[in-house]
């Protein structure tokens, strides 16, 4: 009992930080298995109707000719975006809710961690689901080009970046509000209307098009289309413009989520609201 | 670092916490019902020095637990200041949360669904400790806490009492030098509690810890023997040992027995008549008198010479520490002490 343990020790830094929530992420999952394997069959079944449509629509000129593919890229990217997006969110409500915000708001760890520390599992997860979403529907019938899958991965890691980033500017209003995310269900909205995950964005009237193109998902789905289908569609988006364009929601986006969380901990912390629910 | 700094562990100073309504823009996200200012603490001070442990009372709405969050960094004073070890916990939050162990009130803050080793590691790495470093602390820790053999079990299916100790040996996980806990025996069976309290006073005694400790349960800080922190409506009405707060607030009293209820009824209103208060009626036949410098035995009894008869018995009790506290409340001219 009488082991000398230094209390005078230094902040755990990025890595103990994440491994320590990641480890509570993972616990936390696998003590619910079924529903892990429900969440994965919700994942892979959306498949199997798209690839009854695709036979029943056939050889479109906007999507390519080859539409189950072009679907999966789809399906495939907003599974990981709004994994990414949805992270921190849901794992600050969560936390709110059970009441142990306040507890990991008093360890000795830097606030502005957090969104990346929490954002761990989901952003996992996912990715995973993305991936699976590839594999199935590779097995299914859709087809890749495999010297595009750099770029596509690039494309994807700047796309996740950003919805990241959107997640932060969310979880900042969480934060004030201590309940829903309200820019988030905005952004989904939009993206599931407009970013063409599912059809092409030439489809869309002028002025819906031209909202598209503040979307960072637009860019993701699209430029990976470029790089992976032979023929992507009548809305062709260059990996070139969609690098550039994710860089700078990146810049934008990462800069305007820290200092809008930051101001939201300043806020909530002024209003004494902070780890409670 | 002032004087007083270097020998308290914790030092507030004229600490004022005042709650705004949210921001007007904010009604777009949230609706809040605090239309105006309130003011939770008003200039509060006081000092807490190593292996000394505070107990900070006081009703619902008096500052206690907003004083608790101040000190952890949780929400900002309005002015004035707290420090823990030297480090203002406003400015310096980061340093002062590696030396505070916190135990909140609520008990869902240990994660449920995962074992006690897990919760304790968790807390261990956000310490920023080495794994071995944490694994001898968690051996330990749960030792001295009371929950040895009890590493692999699931947090959720622990007792009340043992949930409790486990947010105690989180707490003391990482060595503190100060220990915040906020009502640790709140919802916790009062032998249970009992045990839980001695734990919490050999701990602060062997380490050298500074507590400052908020409770409801009178009869835990007649055990911690401990200082007193009395606040109401964010001020302190009362800050020193219980003896003190005793001699102060309450005299001893006078528990008078008579033979019939008849004797009982007639002394009590000789005894309101001549001026003595008469506290409360035991049963039928006995009264409580509370005696103070100008109330003495010699009074009472003098009252009731044509009664000495019919007197029973006599004896001289402690005032409960509920009335005291009353008595504290209900002075609220007294200020800070």
């Amino acid at each position: 009992m009488t082991t000398d343990i230094g209390a005078r020790r230094i902040s755990p830094g990025w890595r103990k930080t994440a491994g320590a929530f990641l480890r509570v992420d993972v616990i936390e999952e696998i003590n619910y298995p079924l529903t892990l394997v429900m969440q994965l069959l919700g994942i892979i079944v959306p498949l199997i109707p798209f690839f009854f449509i695709s036979e029943l629509v056939g050889n479109s000129r906007t999507t390519g000719g080859d539409y189950f593919t072009f679907t999966v890229i789809g399906l495939a990217l907003t599974a990981a975006l709004t994994g990414a997006m949805s992270g921190f969110g849901s794992s600050l409500q969560r936390a709110f809710q059970r009441g142990t915000m306040e507890v990991f708001l008093v360890e000795p760890v830097p606030w502005t961690i957090l969104p990346l520390a929490m954002n761990q599992w989901t952003l996992m997860f996912g990715g995973l689901s993305g991936l699976l979403i590839f594999g199935v529907g590779w097995l299914m019938g859709a087809t890749f080009v495999v010297s595009g899958i750099p770029v596509a991965i690039l494309i994807a890691v700047l796309g996740i970046i950003s919805s990241t980033a959107i997640g932060i500017c969310s979880a900042a209003i969480l934060l004030l509000t201590l309940k829903s995310a309200p820019l988030i269900r905005l952004y989904s909205l939009a993206a599931s209307l407009l970013a063409g995950s599912i059809f092409s964005v030439s489809q869309l009237p002028d002025w819906a098009r031209y909202i598209s193109y503040a979307l960072p998902h637009t860019y993701v789905i699209n430029a990976t289309r470029t790089a992976l289908m032979d023929d992507p569609g009548t809305f062709e988006m260059s990996t070139t413009t969609a690098i550039i364009a994710l860089s700078i929601f990146n810049v934008v986006f990462l800069a305007g989520g820290f200092y809008m969380f930051r101001k939201a901990l300043e806020l909530s912390r002024k209003m004494g609201t902070l780890g409670g629910y | 670092m002032s004087t007083s700094q270097k020998h308290a562990s914790i030092v507030v100073s004229d600490l004022v916490k005042v709650y705004d309504p949210s921001p007007r823009w904010m009604s777009f996200l949230v609706r809040s019902n605090l239309k105006h200012s309130v003011t939770a603490v008003s200039g509060i001070s006081f000092e807490v020095e190593p292996g000394e442990i505070c107990v900070v009372l006081g009703p619902n709405g008096a500052g206690k637990t907003t004083t608790f969050r101040v000190l952890v960094g949780l929400t900002t004073p309005t002015s004035g200041s707290a420090t823990v070890m030297g480090y203002n916990a406003d400015k310096e939050a980061l340093s002062v949360r590696k030396m505070v162990g916190w135990m909140p009130a609520d008990q869902r803050a240990l994660l449920m669904r995962h074992s006690v080793n897990e919760n304790l590691r968790f807390h261990g790495q956000l310490q920023g400790m080495e794994r071995d470093e944490m694994d001898r602390a968690i051996d330990e820790t749960l030792e001295l806490v009371g929950l040895d053999g009890w590493g692999t079990s699931t947090c959720f299916a622990l007792s009340t009492g043992m949930k409790a100790r486990l947010q105690l040996a989180r707490a003391l996980l990482h060595r503190p030098s100060v220990l915040i806990l906020d009502e640790p025996t709140g919802a916790v069976d009062p032998v249970a509690s009992h045990e839980l309290v001695q734990l919490i006073r050999e701990i602060v005694s062997e380490r050298q810890i500074a507590a400052l400790i908020s409770s409801h349960r009178l009869e835990e800080i007649e055990t911690l023997h401990s200082r007193v922190l009395l606040l109401d409506e964010g001020r302190v009405r009362y800050d020193g040992d219980l003896n003190a707060l005793r001699e102060k607030y309450a005299g001893p009293r006078l528990t008078i027995e008579f033979r019939t209820t008849a004797s009982a009824a007639e002394a009590g209103l000789a005894l309101k008549t001549a001026g003595v208060g008469v506290i409360t009626h035991l049963g039928a036949t006995g009264i409580v008198c509370e005696l103070n410098p100008d109330i003495t035995h010699s009074n009472v009894l003098r009252v009731l010479q044509d009664q000495t008869e019919d007197i029973v018995s006599l004896q001289e009790s402690e005032t409960p520490l509920h009335a005291i506290l009353a008595n504290v409340y209900k002075d609220k001219q007294g200020g800070q002490e």
